[in-house]
């Protein structure tokens, strides 16, 4: 029987970020969010119908914004409607500025066994020039009091390349980071996007590392986490053995998922979906999904094929030859050796026992190698 | 009166934007021959790009009738002159048909080196030129100080003569009597062997090339053999007619006097060269009109689909052109780095990128153009001569016993506070300086000899930043010089780019070499791996600059948000370097072919 992750997106925050993006609404009153997403969740049934859900991730905004009762309605529902495996993993995304040991406790009682604290910094000046609502004093109270109540699988977003950013602030943030052990690190280079005030700065490109000190800062980076057995499965993704994120790797193996509330996406077989960033909408009617969808088409083979290679070479283990062959009726040697091989000589690309990975070097300039090897004609 | 006494054959004179286009478009609506509303702006500019750049590039006439104070209706036959250098053959057969023409002088700018140039060609032609003041309505017009101008520069008399503004219509009335009064009437003969000047043609794809011509003397209709004195091409001549606004309008026949088309089922245009004379092939006229030339290239480029597969769709579209472009030639050259294209030769840069851009827009065509070149004349050491218009075949230093290269004279009008700056771009232009005068308190008219290589660069774009735009230029070939000239190469990665080569003068060679290496640095994407790139003469370096290797360029986040967007941007990544021209290993984007035509730091 197939398995499906669930995405839930909670898009309210207590202020939004300069640099953030994602779909979320600053000063807005949650109240009646969690209602509607479960009516959500129970009209999506002909999705994940006779799947097991193994995992829940509870994304935002800042989902610790909800009073705790609701995260626990919703997982209830969750468990009343879907088949949730006894030991699926379940993460919420969490702001240090707003946990308390309340929430915590009954994060873990609702079930939820993995938790993600976005730090960003552990520099109080950068944590301000971010706009973030917390300090590292207040991340690290988080943090021990997520340890006291028993969290055991704990991740912690760190950001680089930052404006002024120096290599030496970055290190204190990776030592610091490093000394807390939490079991999962996310390594972020800031991306400036265009509709955030970081994105309306006129001068901002020139505030950040020069691409020379981001390499250094990304390979130092690595080396700190390899050194507290931090191992990289991804681009941007570092955890101990066995505690990577079984959520996330739904989407680097081209798994389903499924998301839940405005601008969520879902991946349902071949099917992609996604609505809109409309909280209004919404509300209204969650079940309309004609209104809410915004994004609705289904893939050809060679664009899901195309898709599973652009996700894969994000991992550390690549591309499986055997399970891309066998899921695609396709031959991946075939198909892209000829195109791999300038990468292959110049150590961009690596053989592995089970197919092709990018290389560290690889990985930092992926969107070239994709852009040369990926194939968008057939699509 | 006589038939002939009650034409006026006539050209415009101006400099572009001083509002030929304008009073045209006035006279067309004054003499009735088209209502306000039926006009489209600017009529008689009917192409594109003409309309665009605001200048005429092929010669037009129409007809015209106006009912004069004294009673009588005349007819004129307008013919519109081209106002660019390139074209200067073109216009003194234009002028050629005509008694007389009408010199536009904008009343806030004066009179400027493309004006005075044509006006001597008017004037060589022994027309009657009528001065025209025109834009008085503006604020800052000095009807005087242009009037005395025209005296003292041109020297022909300025008194009375018309002060307008073509955009209200002011005064045009005066300019449509002053041309039946001041313009002489044809005065051919009638009964003499046929003898037409041919201005224009073009290539029409129901009745083939179409014939613009002005009878001097005798008499043409359908039916008659023809022929062409110079390339002794003969044709029935199928349909005769006059230029209306709205198009051709048959008539029974032309006679002396006469400007209008005719037909002969003729299928290239290269047979009714301009300037060619076209006689009776049975009773010929004693004597063709002087000063037939054949249009002659002075610019080369290579001319390359972007996409290789596209080759024979650019032969298509050359050909199409040249049926009405009888001075555009081509013939096929293989480039390492450019695939298959075309040798194009062009009358100068302005025809290039008139060429460059129709292929573009007419024909849907995505072009590498390689740097214009001029052509050098090689004497080997064994003696031998030869022309040569293609860097890619120039000689190594020790097999040239002398090298020449094309020289123009140039005429510079500018106004006296930039004239430092002008004579130092000549001097950077390896000018050598003749004279100069005044032409008045504050404008000066400059003579340089120029290398015609130096000119077809950016020379006209740099003469304008350094004048704020007030400087105008004008220039004919004036035969070769020997010079020192040297074969600059271009090295990506260690290789060689042969349609980068080109040929520049020893002593310019490291500034030129300096400054290609840092256009080609901006030009260039960061690759995988540093890229050097390197100017060298014969194997030497001379200059080197590199783009750095691109060392990162990911995306941090991709989850299920991330998966579509993320789609989109490597394809539109993947778009990009599509349109990259692949040299060797690594890969230019097409504009890097034309980087080395923007040199010009002042810009």
């Amino acid at each position: 029987m197939n398995s499906i992750g669930f995405y839930i997106h909670i898009p309210y925050c207590v202020q939004k970020c300069a640099y953030c993006d994602f779909y979320s609404l600053a000063g807005r009153d949650p109240a009646g969010y969690s209602a509607a997403l479960i009516k959500q969740i129970k009209s999506c049934k002909k999705y994940y119908n006779g799947k097991f859900v193994d995992s829940i991730y509870i994304g935002g905004g800042t989902p610790s914004i909800l009073p705790p009762e609701n995260i626990k309605t919703i997982l209830e529902a969750v468990r009343a409607y879907a088949d949730v495996t006894p030991n699926a993993e379940i993460t919420i995304e969490a702001n240090p500025g707003t946990l308390d040991s309340r929430k915590l406790s009954s994060y873990r009682a609702a079930g939820i066994n993995r938790l993600s604290i976005g730090l960003q910094s552990a520099d109080n000046e950068e944590l301000f020039m971010l706009s973030r609502i917390h300090t590292l004093e207040e991340f690290e109270n988080s943090f021990l009091l997520a340890r006291m109540e028993g969290f055991e699988n704990i991740n912690v977003d760190i950001m680089y390349a930052l404006p002024f950013q120096t290599f030496a602030k970055l290190s204190n943030t990776l030592a610091y980071v490093a000394d807390m052990k939490p079991e999962h690190v996310s390594f972020y280079g800031l991306k400036i996007e265009d509709d955030t005030p970081f994105g309306r700065h006129p001068n901002i490109k020139n505030t950040l590392p020069d691409e020379d000190t981001q390499v250094r800062m990304y390979m130092n980076a690595c080396k700190v986490f390899d050194a507290c057995g931090l191992d990289q499965y991804e681009i941007s993704n570092f955890a101990k053995k066995g505690f990577e994120c079984k959520h996330n790797l739904k989407y680097w193996h081209n798994l389903d998922y499924i998301g839940f509330g405005p601008g969520a996406h879902s991946m349902v077989g071949k099917q992609m979906f996604s609505y809109k960033k409309d909280i209004d909408l919404f509300m209204q009617d969650p079940t309309d999904a004609d209104a809410l969808l915004d994004e609705n088409y289904k893939m050809s083979i060679a664009e899901a094929s195309t898709q599973y290679v652009m996700l894969a070479f994000r991992l550390s283990e690549g591309v499986s030859v055997g399970d891309y062959n066998s899921r695609y009726g396709l031959d991946f040697e075939e198909k892209y050796l000829e195109k791999m091989q300038p990468f292959i000589e110049r150590k961009l690309i690596v053989k592995t026992n089970k197919g092709y990975a990018l290389t560290r070097r690889g990985m930092l300039v992926s969107n070239m190698v994709l852009a040369t090897i990926l194939d968008f004609d057939e699509i | 009166m006589q038939r002939q006494d009650k034409i006026r054959n006539f050209s415009i004179i101006a400099h572009i934007d001083h509002g030929k286009s304008t009073l045209a478009d006035r006279l067309l609506e004054a003499t009735k021959s088209v209502s306000k509303r039926e006009m489209e702006d600017q009529l008689l500019d009917n192409m594109d790009i003409e309309r665009e750049r605001g200048i005429t590039i092929k010669a037009r006439a129409v007809t015209l009738n106006y009912e004069a104070k004294d009673g009588e209706t005349y007819e004129f036959n307008l013919i519109d002159t081209p106002g660019h250098v390139d074209f200067n053959y073109e216009v003194s057969r234009s002028l050629g048909a005509c008694e007389g023409a009408l010199l536009v002088v904008d009343a806030t700018q004066g009179i400027e080196a493309q004006t005075l140039a044509n006006t001597y060609l008017a004037l060589e032609n022994d027309l009657e030129i009528i001065p025209v003041i025109n834009k008085i309505d503006l604020p800052s017009a000095d009807i005087e100080g242009v009037r005395n101008e025209i005296e003292d520069v041109i020297g022909i008399d300025a008194e009375g003569c018309p002060a307008v503004s073509a955009k209200t219509g002011l005064n045009i009335e005066d300019v449509l009597e002053k041309i039946v009064t001041s313009i002489p009437a044809p005065s051919g003969d009638e009964n003499a062997p046929l003898k037409c000047l041919i201005f224009d043609s073009y290539y029409d794809s129901y009745r083939g090339v179409v014939v613009y011509i002005r009878v001097a003397d005798g008499k043409v209709k359908s039916g008659m053999k023809v022929k062409m004195m110079n390339t002794e091409a003969e044709f029935d001549v199928v349909e005769v007619g006059r230029m209306s606004p709205f198009g051709l309008v048959p008539t029974d026949e032309l006679s002396a006097g006469d400007v209008g088309y005719l037909t002969a089922s003729i299928k290239n245009v290269a047979d009714t060269r301009v300037g060619d004379t076209v006689t009776d092939a049975q009773n010929p006229t004693s004597a063709a009109f002087p000063g037939f030339k054949q249009a002659q290239p002075m610019v080369f480029a290579g001319i390359y689909p972007s996409d290789g597969a596209k080759y024979p769709d650019l032969r298509d579209a050359l050909e199409k052109l040249r049926l009405n472009d009888a001075a555009l030639t081509f013939e096929p050259e293989t480039s390492i780095a450019l695939g298959f294209g075309f040798r194009c030769g062009f009358l100068g840069l302005l025809h290039m990128e008139i060429i460059a851009e129709r292929l573009e827009r007419e024909f849907m065509l995505d072009l590498i153009t390689t740097a214009p070149s001029v052509i050098y004349k090689i004497t080997y050491k064994d003696g031998t001569v030869k022309f040569i218009d293609n860097p890619s075949a120039f000689p190594s230093p020790d097999e040239i016993s002398e090298a020449a290269e094309p020289i123009v004279k140039a005429s510079i009008i500018s106004p006296s506070d930039y004239v430092g700056g002008i004579m130092e771009l000549c001097k950077e232009r390896r000018g050598v300086f003749v004279d100069m005068k005044y032409l008045d308190k504050t404008r000066m008219e400059l003579h340089y000899k120029l290398p015609l290589n130096e000119i077809i660069y950016d020379f006209f774009d740099a003469l304008k930043s350094r004048s704020k735009g007030y400087a105008s230029l004008d220039y004919e070939l004036a035969g070769y010089e020997p010079s020192k000239l040297v074969k600059l190469d271009i090295l990506l990665n260690l290789e060689p780019v042969d349609a980068l080569s080109f040929i520049v003068h020893a002593d310019s060679a490291y500034t030129r070499g300096r400054k290609i290496a840092e256009a080609l640095k901006e030009n260039i994407p960061r690759q995988l791996f540093e890229v050097p790139i390197q100017a060298a003469i014969g194997g030497r370096v001379i200059a080197r600059e590199t783009v750095k290797a691109m060392r990162k360029d990911v995306l941090a986040k991709c989850y299920g948000g991330d998966i579509t967007r993320k789609k989109k941007l490597l394809e539109k990544q993947k778009e990009g370097k599509k349109r990259m021209r692949k040299l060797g290993s690594i890969e230019v984007p097409p504009e890097t072919f034309m980087a080395v035509l923007k040199l010009d730091n002042e810009n």
